[in-house]
Protein backbone atom coordinates (compact mmCIF):
# COMPACT_ATOMS: atom_id res chain seq x y z
CA UNK A 1 0.00 0.00 0.00
CA UNK A 2 2.87 2.64 1.17
CA UNK A 3 4.77 1.88 -2.44
CA UNK A 4 1.74 2.15 -4.28
CA UNK A 5 1.28 5.63 -2.67
CA UNK A 6 4.98 6.47 -3.14
CA UNK A 7 4.73 5.55 -7.33
CA UNK A 8 1.35 7.41 -6.94
CA UNK A 9 3.37 10.60 -5.28
CA UNK A 10 6.35 10.24 -7.92
CA UNK A 11 4.15 10.14 -10.44
CA UNK A 12 2.08 13.50 -9.95
CA UNK A 13 5.20 14.88 -8.91
CA UNK A 14 7.35 14.41 -11.89
CA UNK A 15 4.03 14.78 -14.25
CA UNK A 16 3.71 18.48 -12.91
CA UNK A 17 6.99 18.98 -13.04
CA UNK A 18 6.93 18.09 -17.06
CA UNK A 19 3.71 20.34 -17.28
CA UNK A 20 6.41 23.40 -15.69
CA UNK A 21 9.00 22.54 -18.40
CA UNK A 22 5.86 22.67 -21.54
CA UNK A 23 4.98 25.90 -19.91
CA UNK A 24 8.91 27.33 -19.47
CA UNK A 25 8.64 26.55 -23.19
CA UNK A 26 5.89 28.04 -23.75
CA UNK A 27 6.51 31.11 -22.33
CA UNK A 28 10.14 32.02 -22.77
CA UNK A 29 11.25 33.89 -19.79
CA UNK A 30 14.55 35.43 -20.39
CA UNK A 31 15.24 35.58 -16.82
CA UNK A 32 14.59 34.43 -12.92
CA UNK A 33 12.33 37.46 -12.24
CA UNK A 34 10.52 36.98 -15.65
CA UNK A 35 10.23 33.21 -14.45
CA UNK A 36 8.73 34.71 -10.74
CA UNK A 37 6.52 36.90 -13.23
CA UNK A 38 5.09 34.68 -15.53
CA UNK A 39 3.90 32.36 -12.46
CA UNK A 40 1.97 35.33 -11.14
CA UNK A 41 0.24 35.80 -14.34
CA UNK A 42 -0.71 32.07 -14.16
CA UNK A 43 -1.92 31.68 -10.79
CA UNK A 44 -3.76 34.69 -11.17
CA UNK A 45 -2.33 37.40 -8.42
CA UNK A 46 -0.20 39.43 -10.65
CA UNK A 47 -0.59 43.25 -10.07
CA UNK A 48 1.30 46.32 -11.85
CA UNK A 49 3.52 48.51 -9.96
CA UNK A 50 0.85 50.86 -9.31
CA UNK A 51 3.58 54.00 -8.15
CA UNK A 52 5.08 53.35 -11.53
CA UNK A 53 2.13 53.64 -13.64
CA UNK A 54 1.45 56.84 -12.10
CA UNK A 55 4.73 58.14 -12.64
CA UNK A 56 3.91 57.18 -16.12
CA UNK A 57 0.81 58.43 -16.24
CA UNK A 58 2.58 62.11 -14.96
CA UNK A 59 5.04 61.73 -17.82
CA UNK A 60 2.26 60.60 -20.79
CA UNK A 61 0.07 64.12 -19.34
CA UNK A 62 3.25 66.30 -19.65
CA UNK A 63 3.67 64.67 -23.42
CA UNK A 64 6.96 62.57 -22.83
CA UNK A 65 6.16 59.77 -24.79
CA UNK A 66 8.95 57.68 -25.02
CA UNK A 67 9.78 58.17 -20.96
CA UNK A 68 6.21 57.24 -19.89
CA UNK A 69 5.71 54.54 -22.62
CA UNK A 70 9.17 53.28 -20.93
CA UNK A 71 8.19 53.83 -16.95
CA UNK A 72 4.80 51.88 -18.15
CA UNK A 73 6.67 48.79 -19.48
CA UNK A 74 8.37 48.53 -16.42
CA UNK A 75 5.11 48.66 -14.25
CA UNK A 76 3.81 45.86 -16.13
CA UNK A 77 6.75 43.43 -17.30
CA UNK A 78 4.67 40.77 -18.74
CA UNK A 79 2.30 42.78 -20.13
CA UNK A 80 -0.58 41.44 -19.12
CA UNK A 81 -2.67 44.66 -17.62
CA UNK A 82 -5.16 45.36 -20.48
CA UNK A 83 -5.44 49.08 -18.96
CA UNK A 84 -2.09 49.76 -19.17
CA UNK A 85 -1.33 48.12 -22.65
CA UNK A 86 -4.26 50.36 -23.88
CA UNK A 87 -2.15 53.51 -22.11
CA UNK A 88 0.78 52.31 -24.14
CA UNK A 89 -0.97 51.85 -27.32
CA UNK A 90 -2.33 55.66 -26.51
CA UNK A 91 1.01 57.09 -26.34
CA UNK A 92 2.51 55.89 -29.22
CA UNK A 93 -0.87 57.12 -31.16
CA UNK A 94 -0.25 60.91 -29.68
CA UNK A 95 3.74 60.65 -30.33
CA UNK A 96 3.03 59.27 -34.14
CA UNK A 97 0.45 61.52 -34.96
CA UNK A 98 1.12 64.41 -37.51
CA UNK A 99 -0.30 67.04 -38.87
CA UNK A 100 0.89 66.04 -42.25
CA UNK A 101 1.94 62.56 -42.08
CA UNK A 102 1.49 59.61 -39.51
CA UNK A 103 4.57 57.66 -38.39
CA UNK A 104 4.05 54.18 -39.65
CA UNK A 105 6.38 52.55 -37.10
CA UNK A 106 4.86 54.21 -34.19
CA UNK A 107 1.32 53.70 -35.18
CA UNK A 108 2.22 49.85 -36.18
CA UNK A 109 3.68 49.68 -32.51
CA UNK A 110 1.02 51.02 -30.88
CA UNK A 111 -1.32 48.47 -33.25
CA UNK A 112 0.00 45.79 -31.35
CA UNK A 113 0.41 46.99 -27.81
CA UNK A 114 -3.74 47.50 -28.55
CA UNK A 115 -4.23 44.25 -29.72
CA UNK A 116 -2.49 42.72 -26.38
CA UNK A 117 -4.58 44.68 -24.41
CA UNK A 118 -8.22 43.05 -26.45
CA UNK A 119 -7.12 39.84 -25.78
CA UNK A 120 -6.44 40.29 -22.18
CA UNK A 121 -9.84 41.28 -21.22
CA UNK A 122 -12.24 38.07 -21.47
CA UNK A 123 -15.26 40.24 -23.61
CA UNK A 124 -13.05 42.05 -25.86
CA UNK A 125 -14.52 45.20 -24.56
CA UNK A 126 -12.15 47.71 -22.96
CA UNK A 127 -12.92 51.14 -21.40
CA UNK A 128 -10.74 53.79 -19.82
CA UNK A 129 -12.14 56.70 -17.94
CA UNK A 130 -9.31 59.15 -17.90
CA UNK A 131 -11.00 62.89 -18.77
CA UNK A 132 -7.82 63.31 -20.23
CA UNK A 133 -7.87 61.21 -23.31
CA UNK A 134 -10.46 61.94 -25.86
CA UNK A 135 -10.83 58.00 -26.85
CA UNK A 136 -11.94 56.01 -23.80
CA UNK A 137 -12.41 52.55 -25.97
CA UNK A 138 -9.92 50.07 -26.98
CA UNK A 139 -12.07 49.84 -30.35
CA UNK A 140 -11.70 53.15 -30.92
CA UNK A 141 -8.31 53.82 -30.53
CA UNK A 142 -7.60 50.47 -32.35
CA UNK A 143 -9.89 51.99 -35.43
CA UNK A 144 -7.62 54.82 -35.35
CA UNK A 145 -4.34 53.34 -35.33
CA UNK A 146 -5.73 50.89 -38.47
CA UNK A 147 -6.68 54.20 -40.02
CA UNK A 148 -3.71 55.81 -39.67
CA UNK A 149 -0.97 52.79 -41.24
CA UNK A 150 -4.29 52.49 -44.06
CA UNK A 151 -2.99 54.24 -47.17
CA UNK A 152 -5.45 55.92 -49.88
CA UNK A 153 -6.02 59.14 -51.51
CA UNK A 154 -7.69 60.67 -49.10
CA UNK A 155 -4.17 61.28 -47.72
CA UNK A 156 -3.31 64.03 -50.49
CA UNK A 157 -6.72 66.06 -49.20
CA UNK A 158 -5.08 69.42 -48.21
CA UNK A 159 -7.74 69.98 -45.75
CA UNK A 160 -6.01 67.35 -43.49
CA UNK A 161 -3.72 69.43 -42.21
CA UNK A 162 -7.21 71.00 -39.90
CA UNK A 163 -7.85 67.97 -38.40
CA UNK A 164 -6.71 67.50 -34.94
CA UNK A 165 -5.14 65.13 -32.37
CA UNK A 166 -7.19 62.21 -30.40
CA UNK B 1 13.88 8.87 -9.78
CA UNK B 2 14.95 8.22 -13.32
CA UNK B 3 11.97 10.65 -15.05
CA UNK B 4 12.66 13.22 -12.63
CA UNK B 5 16.63 12.82 -13.96
CA UNK B 6 14.97 12.97 -17.78
CA UNK B 7 12.68 15.95 -17.11
CA UNK B 8 15.76 17.55 -16.22
CA UNK B 9 17.61 17.03 -18.99
CA UNK B 10 14.81 17.75 -21.49
CA UNK B 11 14.34 21.52 -19.66
CA UNK B 12 18.01 22.11 -19.79
CA UNK B 13 18.70 20.33 -23.35
CA UNK B 14 17.39 23.97 -24.94
CA UNK B 15 18.93 26.27 -22.62
CA UNK B 16 21.09 28.71 -23.58
CA UNK B 17 22.40 32.12 -22.01
CA UNK B 18 22.80 34.79 -24.54
CA UNK B 19 26.44 36.56 -24.86
CA UNK B 20 25.44 40.11 -24.74
CA UNK B 21 22.62 40.28 -22.26
CA UNK B 22 22.90 36.66 -19.90
CA UNK B 23 19.01 36.48 -20.99
CA UNK B 24 17.89 32.82 -20.96
CA UNK B 25 17.66 31.75 -24.77
CA UNK B 26 14.52 28.85 -25.10
CA UNK B 27 15.58 26.67 -27.80
CA UNK B 28 12.77 23.95 -28.13
CA UNK B 29 13.65 20.86 -30.48
CA UNK B 30 14.10 20.65 -33.64
CA UNK B 31 12.56 18.22 -35.95
CA UNK B 32 15.21 16.75 -37.21
CA UNK B 33 16.59 15.87 -33.14
CA UNK B 34 12.44 14.04 -32.91
CA UNK B 35 13.58 11.78 -35.63
CA UNK B 36 16.99 11.17 -34.25
CA UNK B 37 15.43 10.09 -30.63
CA UNK B 38 13.36 7.82 -32.68
CA UNK B 39 16.44 5.97 -33.89
CA UNK B 40 17.41 6.31 -30.54
CA UNK B 41 15.25 4.66 -28.87
CA UNK B 42 14.88 1.72 -30.99
CA UNK B 43 18.77 1.39 -30.68
CA UNK B 44 17.47 0.99 -26.69
CA UNK B 45 15.42 -1.35 -27.63
CA UNK B 46 17.81 -3.49 -29.52
CA UNK B 47 20.29 -3.25 -27.01
CA UNK B 48 17.70 -4.26 -24.31
CA UNK B 49 18.22 -1.32 -22.00
CA UNK B 50 14.05 -1.23 -22.62
CA UNK B 51 12.46 -3.68 -22.51
CA UNK B 52 8.80 -3.74 -24.01
CA UNK B 53 8.06 -7.18 -23.16
CA UNK B 54 8.44 -6.72 -19.64
CA UNK B 55 7.59 -3.02 -18.94
CA UNK B 56 4.15 -3.11 -20.58
CA UNK B 57 2.54 -6.57 -19.76
CA UNK B 58 -0.75 -7.16 -18.57
CA UNK B 59 0.61 -9.07 -15.79
CA UNK B 60 2.30 -6.02 -14.51
CA UNK B 61 -0.13 -3.46 -12.29
CA UNK B 62 -2.06 -1.36 -14.07
CA UNK B 63 -0.01 1.91 -12.45
CA UNK B 64 3.54 0.41 -12.93
CA UNK B 65 2.43 0.52 -16.71
CA UNK B 66 1.62 3.59 -16.60
CA UNK B 67 4.76 4.68 -14.81
CA UNK B 68 6.78 2.66 -17.70
CA UNK B 69 5.10 4.57 -20.13
CA UNK B 70 5.84 7.62 -18.58
CA UNK B 71 9.34 6.76 -18.04
CA UNK B 72 9.68 6.02 -21.89
CA UNK B 73 8.06 9.38 -22.74
CA UNK B 74 10.61 11.07 -20.47
CA UNK B 75 13.34 8.92 -21.91
CA UNK B 76 11.84 10.07 -25.26
CA UNK B 77 12.04 13.63 -24.91
CA UNK B 78 15.56 13.79 -22.87
CA UNK B 79 17.06 11.80 -26.33
CA UNK B 80 15.86 14.78 -28.27
CA UNK B 81 16.97 17.18 -25.63
CA UNK B 82 20.38 15.62 -25.79
CA UNK B 83 20.49 16.31 -29.38
CA UNK B 84 19.19 19.78 -29.02
CA UNK B 85 22.22 20.65 -26.67
CA UNK B 86 25.15 19.23 -29.00
CA UNK B 87 23.71 20.83 -32.23
CA UNK B 88 24.34 24.18 -33.75
CA UNK B 89 21.17 26.08 -33.83
CA UNK B 90 21.45 27.27 -37.69
CA UNK B 91 23.76 26.77 -40.75
CA UNK B 92 25.00 24.27 -42.57
CA UNK B 93 26.78 22.67 -39.40
CA UNK B 94 23.30 22.13 -37.89
CA UNK B 95 22.80 20.45 -40.63
CA UNK B 96 26.09 18.45 -41.19
CA UNK B 97 26.28 17.35 -37.47
CA UNK B 98 22.04 16.19 -38.19
CA UNK B 99 23.58 13.86 -40.89
CA UNK B 100 26.67 12.89 -38.77
CA UNK B 101 23.96 11.49 -36.01
CA UNK B 102 21.37 10.02 -38.35
CA UNK B 103 24.20 8.20 -39.84
CA UNK B 104 25.80 6.92 -37.13
CA UNK B 105 22.32 5.98 -35.44
CA UNK B 106 21.37 4.22 -38.70
CA UNK B 107 24.13 2.42 -39.21
CA UNK B 108 23.74 1.37 -35.59
CA UNK B 109 20.50 0.08 -36.56
CA UNK B 110 22.29 -3.06 -38.27
CA UNK B 111 25.23 -3.88 -35.47
CA UNK B 112 24.98 -5.90 -32.72
CA UNK B 113 24.59 -4.07 -29.48
CA UNK B 114 24.20 -4.68 -25.45
CA UNK B 115 23.41 -2.15 -23.21
CA UNK B 116 26.87 -1.06 -22.45
CA UNK B 117 28.12 -1.48 -25.41
CA UNK B 118 25.49 0.94 -26.80
CA UNK B 119 26.09 3.48 -23.70
CA UNK B 120 29.64 3.31 -24.28
CA UNK B 121 28.91 4.17 -27.90
CA UNK B 122 26.80 6.95 -26.98
CA UNK B 123 29.39 8.18 -24.53
CA UNK B 124 31.73 8.39 -27.76
CA UNK B 125 29.08 10.19 -29.79
CA UNK B 126 27.96 12.61 -27.71
CA UNK B 127 31.47 13.54 -26.12
CA UNK B 128 32.73 14.23 -29.79
CA UNK B 129 29.51 16.39 -30.40
CA UNK B 130 30.13 18.46 -27.37
CA UNK B 131 33.56 19.13 -27.85
CA UNK B 132 33.04 19.92 -31.68
CA UNK B 133 30.30 22.78 -31.04
CA UNK B 134 31.15 23.89 -27.37
CA UNK B 135 34.93 24.13 -27.50
CA UNK B 136 35.76 23.78 -31.22
CA UNK B 137 33.62 26.30 -32.77
CA UNK B 138 32.51 27.70 -29.88
CA UNK B 139 36.40 29.17 -29.77
CA UNK B 140 36.29 29.99 -33.64
CA UNK B 141 33.44 32.25 -33.25
CA UNK B 142 33.71 33.85 -30.18
CA UNK B 143 33.92 37.55 -29.99
CA UNK B 144 36.62 38.27 -27.64
CA UNK B 145 39.01 35.77 -29.30
CA UNK B 146 42.65 36.17 -29.99
CA UNK B 147 43.40 37.86 -33.43
CA UNK B 148 44.38 33.75 -34.63
CA UNK B 149 41.04 33.05 -33.98
CA UNK B 150 38.94 35.71 -35.50
CA UNK B 151 41.09 35.44 -38.37
CA UNK B 152 40.49 31.17 -38.58
CA UNK B 153 37.07 32.07 -37.94
CA UNK B 154 36.25 34.38 -40.39
CA UNK B 155 38.36 32.18 -42.89
CA UNK B 156 36.04 29.26 -42.02
CA UNK B 157 33.26 31.80 -42.92
CA UNK B 158 34.51 33.47 -46.23
CA UNK B 159 35.56 29.13 -47.74
CA UNK B 160 31.41 28.31 -46.50
CA UNK B 161 30.28 31.45 -47.83
CA UNK B 162 29.09 32.33 -45.04
CA UNK B 163 26.86 29.31 -44.60
CA UNK B 164 28.58 28.19 -41.36
CA UNK B 165 27.33 31.24 -39.39
CA UNK B 166 26.60 30.20 -36.32
CA UNK B 167 25.14 32.41 -33.04
CA UNK B 168 27.68 32.91 -30.34
CA UNK B 169 26.31 32.37 -26.78
CA UNK B 170 27.83 32.89 -23.05
CA UNK B 171 30.32 30.20 -22.00
CA UNK B 172 27.50 29.08 -19.60
CA UNK B 173 26.00 27.40 -22.01
CA UNK B 174 28.46 24.80 -23.16
CA UNK B 175 28.79 24.39 -19.10
CA UNK B 176 24.80 23.53 -19.20
CA UNK B 177 25.15 21.36 -21.83
CA UNK B 178 28.34 19.45 -20.08
CA UNK B 179 25.82 19.06 -17.04
CA UNK B 180 23.01 18.13 -19.15
CA UNK B 181 24.60 15.55 -21.31
CA UNK B 182 26.13 14.16 -18.06
CA UNK B 183 22.84 13.77 -16.03
CA UNK B 184 21.79 11.87 -19.27
CA UNK B 185 24.21 9.23 -19.19
CA UNK B 186 23.61 9.09 -15.45
CA UNK B 187 20.20 8.57 -15.95
CA UNK B 188 20.75 5.57 -19.05
CA UNK B 189 23.54 3.92 -16.64
CA UNK B 190 21.39 4.53 -13.95
CA UNK B 191 18.59 2.67 -16.35
CA UNK B 192 21.07 -0.54 -16.92
CA UNK B 193 21.79 -1.25 -13.33
CA UNK B 194 18.08 -0.75 -12.01
CA UNK B 195 17.34 -3.97 -10.33
CA UNK B 196 15.15 -5.58 -13.02
CA UNK B 197 17.76 -5.15 -15.27
CA UNK B 198 20.49 -6.32 -13.14
CA UNK B 199 18.61 -9.98 -12.48
CA UNK B 200 17.51 -9.90 -15.68
CA UNK B 201 21.23 -9.55 -16.92
CA UNK B 202 22.29 -12.60 -14.46
CA UNK B 203 19.59 -14.76 -15.68
CA UNK B 204 20.01 -17.73 -18.01
CA UNK B 205 19.22 -16.97 -21.38
CA UNK B 206 15.91 -19.50 -21.39
CA UNK B 207 14.75 -18.43 -18.04
CA UNK B 208 14.97 -15.00 -19.30
CA UNK B 209 12.31 -16.39 -22.38
CA UNK B 210 10.05 -18.11 -19.74
CA UNK B 211 10.02 -14.78 -17.77
CA UNK B 212 8.73 -12.66 -21.11
CA UNK B 213 6.00 -15.35 -21.22
CA UNK B 214 1.83 -15.03 -19.73
CA UNK B 215 1.25 -17.02 -16.73
CA UNK B 216 -1.01 -19.56 -18.41
CA UNK B 217 2.19 -19.94 -20.63
CA UNK B 218 4.36 -20.33 -18.11
CA UNK B 219 2.04 -23.24 -16.22
CA UNK B 220 1.71 -24.97 -19.51
CA UNK B 221 5.58 -24.84 -19.97
CA UNK B 222 6.12 -25.90 -16.22
CA UNK B 223 3.21 -29.09 -16.66
CA UNK B 224 5.05 -29.79 -19.80
CA UNK B 225 8.51 -29.80 -18.28
CA UNK B 226 6.92 -32.11 -15.21
CA UNK B 227 5.24 -34.44 -17.66
CA UNK B 228 8.75 -35.06 -19.53
CA UNK B 229 10.25 -36.42 -15.80
CA UNK B 230 10.04 -39.51 -14.08
CA UNK B 231 7.74 -39.67 -11.10
CA UNK B 232 10.37 -39.40 -8.29
CA UNK B 233 12.09 -36.32 -9.98
CA UNK B 234 8.04 -35.09 -10.60
CA UNK B 235 7.61 -34.90 -6.86
CA UNK B 236 10.52 -33.35 -5.71
CA UNK B 237 10.22 -30.68 -8.69
CA UNK B 238 6.51 -30.09 -7.58
CA UNK B 239 8.04 -28.70 -4.08
CA UNK B 240 9.59 -25.78 -5.84
CA UNK B 241 6.51 -24.42 -7.07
Amino acid sequence: MQQKFLQCTGLALTVIYGAFIVWVYATEPRTFKEVATSAEVAAGTYQIDQERFNNALALFRREQFRAARDEWQRADPAQGDARTQFYIAYSFYREGWGRVFYNQDLFKQGLESINRALTLVSNGQLSVDDPNLQMHSAAELKTELEQGTERNWGDINPLKVLRTRK
Amino acid sequence: MLPLCFLTVALLGGLRVSADNHAFIFIAPPLITLVLAVLLMVLFVRGHLIEFPRWLTNTNPPLTNVSHVWMLLTLFFASAQAFNSVLPERGLLHWLFSVFFLWTLWNNQFSSFDARRLLRSLVVLFGTAFILKHLLLASLYRPEGGWLKRVAGALLQGVSLGTLDTPTFAPATGYISFFTLTLYVTGLILLIFAPENETREKSHPLVQRYLELSPADRLTVRETILADQPESDRLEGSNLY
